[in-house]
């Protein structure tokens, strides 16, 4: 599985972590990961270190992802991002739009 | 059995080596003390019939000389005595007389005597014999003990829990430690904690360490989760633990940041998550069984998350800490250790606030013994301050020119660019760009194909049909015929430089408006990717009129 998504304990956060590849072959993974996620209004944490490839259609789907969540969650985190992702989240400013820690 | 009989009287000497040969032993004669000693090296005898009066050497002086001689092995000495005084029967006993016989006597007393202190002679014999293989274990089981401790020694060496941000105390009941403190620095800069206790203490439980600390090191440095770690770990000491054996444990990552903390707790006592004034913010109760026990099909890597501000702290200890006893059998409890804890540590968690917590289970504890291996460690919430690390790379590769031709069957099914980059990155010096160069291939040949080659519209790409677009995209993928899409990748160690050209057999160019080229800061989910290409490169051209475009990249360039 590229694409694992599992609550915390306490239901309070939403930790996708995707390995390996994050490209379009993910899309549908991607969506199901955010999908159902209750009115608990988690905090959706994407975990990025075991993301070694990742292209502009991994970007278009991280947006799509906020689109999509909007106000049924607390905020999207962006976490454990290696130096060269950290950059492209970087280039692409995502820090306006995500809390890259 | 070899007797020995000391007697200045031949009639005496002839009666007894009579009666003695007759009993089956071997009879050889001294004439006094001084002959008894010259002759024992030689005759090795194993019972001495040793008379009092003789000249010379008596039989008094003689006894201590012959004990001597017979060193750790007991030699039985009788006295032959026709004295029956009191005193020179307990001089003979001074001495180290083992028995007398007085002259005359009965032949039955004779062999009964001889044949009691045979019996006696035989046990010492044995004993010493025993005495010697038991030393030659158990220099043997220290040799080995050192070995096992030189290689825990060497697979601990990696053990990274000296860091500002860590205090750790620990105290093994005997020189194997069945609890395990580790840590590890990620390749984030984030921080991995291991708070292990094995059922037991010894060897048996520091055996088990072994695949434990090598896993954890491992999966620290590639920086995996917490879940992935203990599945593995649980999964390592399911296979190589007996059934009655497990390890209790807890493992934390924190961030880079010190803003937050990740754990996984299975079996051992409640960690205490204090506030930034030192009030007990939270317990973190073990969610999970041992490590250990359950196979990987019902094993739970659930964690659990809490995000921390700096001066937090994260106070963890083995079940040693909370059962030590005092010298009423009172244990500390966790109550009253909760207590210490929040009263003594304030947010400095100075090394003297943390040294007055150990002092305080010292006092309470006394001299009483303990009973478990004790472990406490206690973890600063704060950046880490911890770099990135760095491979080292062998600095020494060799220039190469490479062209790969991608036909359509290529592309169908398949992700030609990530094969491409998997291939590159065995290269050491190209390893730490994979990211990067993934990006710029992947960016570069998705645009010459979805825009040249299968005349696609990025604005396709909008929220409701971003899905379409790629099953549009592979629709049309499977209708190429005869397509070539041309790598051409020059690589040069000396200047640190990565370039590469891309071109097809297509009539269509590269184009940079169709191609789409929004703004940096749009929300767009689509059209970044000329812009990530220009930035993440060094150079971007579009040559021969817009059919072939040339990316540089220089590797010199800092990752971060």
């Amino acid at each position: 599985m590229s694409v694992t998504r599992e609550f915390s304990a306490d239901q309070k956060q939403l930790i996708i972590s995707i390995k390996g590849k994050f490209d379009f072959s993910l899309v549908q993974e991607f969506r199901q990961a955010y999908s159902h996620i209750g009115d608990s209004e988690p905090l959706v944490i994407i975990d990025l270190r075991e993301t070694e490839y990742l292209d502009s259609s991994a970007l278009g789907m991280l947006l799509n992802m906020r689109k999509s969540l909007g106000s049924t969650v607390k905020g999207i985190h962006l976490i454990n991002a290696r130096p060269e992702v950290k950059r492209i989240l970087d280039i692409s400013r995502f820090e306006k739009m995500f809390t890259i820690a | 059995m070899k007797v020995l009989v000391v007697d200045d009287q031949k009639a005496n000497q002839i009666m007894l080596t009579g009666l003695l040969e007759s009993f089956g032993h071997e009879v050889v004669c001294a004439n006094n003390g001084r002959e008894a000693l010259d002759a024992f090296e030689q005759v090795q005898p194993q019972l001495v019939l040793l008379d009092v009066m003789m000249p010379e050497m008596d039989g008094f002086e003689t006894a201590p000389r012959l004990k001597a001689m017979s060193g750790n092995i007991h030699l039985p000495i009788i006295f032959l005595t026709a004295l029956d005084s009191q005193e020179t029967l307990l001089e003979c006993l001074k001495v180290g007389g083992d028995d007398f016989l007085s002259i005359p006597f009965e032949p039955v007393i004779l062999q009964a005597k001889v044949n009691a202190h045979a019996r006696v002679r035989e046990l010492s014999y044995s004993l010493v014999q025993k005495n010697r293989t038991l030393a030659w274990h158990s220099a043997r089981m220290e040799r080995e003990q050192n070995v096992v401790q030189h290689m825990l020694e060497n697979a601990l060496a990696e053990n990274q829990l000296q860091q500002p941000f860590v205090k750790s105390y620990l105290r093994p009941t005997s020189s194997f430690n069945g609890d395990v403190c580790l840590g590890r620095v990620g390749p984030f800069g984030n921080y991995y904690l291991f708070l292990g206790d094995f059922t037991g203490h010894g060897l048996a439980p520091a055996t088990g360490a072994l695949p434990v600390a090598q896993a954890f090191f491992s999966m620290a440095e590639r920086g995996l989760s917490v879940g992935d770690m203990v599945t593995e770990f649980n999964s390592r000491l399911y296979k190589v633990l007996p059934d009655d054996m497990f390890c209790a444990a807890l493992v934390v990552e924190m961030s880079a940041n010190g803003d937050r903390i990740s754990c996984w707790s299975g079996g051992v006592p409640d960690a205490l998550l204090l506030d930034t004034q030192g009030q007990l913010e939270h317990r973190i109760k073990p969610q999970h069984m041992a490590l250990g026990i359950l196979p990987r099909a019902q094993f739970n890597s659930q964690l659990e998350h809490y995000f921390v501000t700096p001066g937090q702290r994260l106070v963890m200890f083995s079940d040693g800490v909370v059962e030590a006893c005092n010298h009423q059998g009172e244990m500390i409890g966790e109550e009253r250790f909760a207590d210490w804890v929040t009263e003594m540590l304030d947010s400095e968690c100075s090394e003297a606030q943390f040294s007055a917590i150990v002092e305080r289970i010292d006092s309470f504890t006394g001299d009483t013994p303990l009973n478990d291996d004790l472990s406490l460690l206690c973890l600063k919430c704060q950046a880490t301050g911890l770099e990135p690390q760095a491979k080292p790379q062998n600095e020494y590769n060799l220039p190469f020119e490479l062209r790969v031709v991608l036909t359509e069957h290529d592309i169908r099914n398949r992700d030609p660019m990530q094969r491409m980059v998997d291939s590159l990155a065995k290269l050491d010096a190209l390893q730490p760009h994979k990211t990067s160069l993934y990006l710029l291939f992947a960016e570069s040949f998705n645009n010459l194909l979805e825009h040249s080659v299968l005349d696609m519209q990025s604005e396709l790409k909008q929220q409701e049909s971003f899905e379409r677009y790629y099953e549009e995209r592979q629709s049309r993928i499977e209708q190429l015929q005869g397509l070539e899409i041309y790598f051409d990748i020059d690589y040069h160690p000396t200047s640190q430089q990565l370039s590469f050209t891309l071109s097809s057999n297509t009539e269509h160019r590269f184009d940079g408006k169709h191609a789409g080229n929004s703004a940096n800061e749009s929300e767009d989910t689509f059209g970044r990717g000329i812009n990530l290409i220009t930035q993440v490169a060094d150079e971007v051209e579009w040559r021969d009129g817009g059919s072939l475009l040339y990316v540089r990249y220089s590797l010199s360039r800092p990752l971060a």
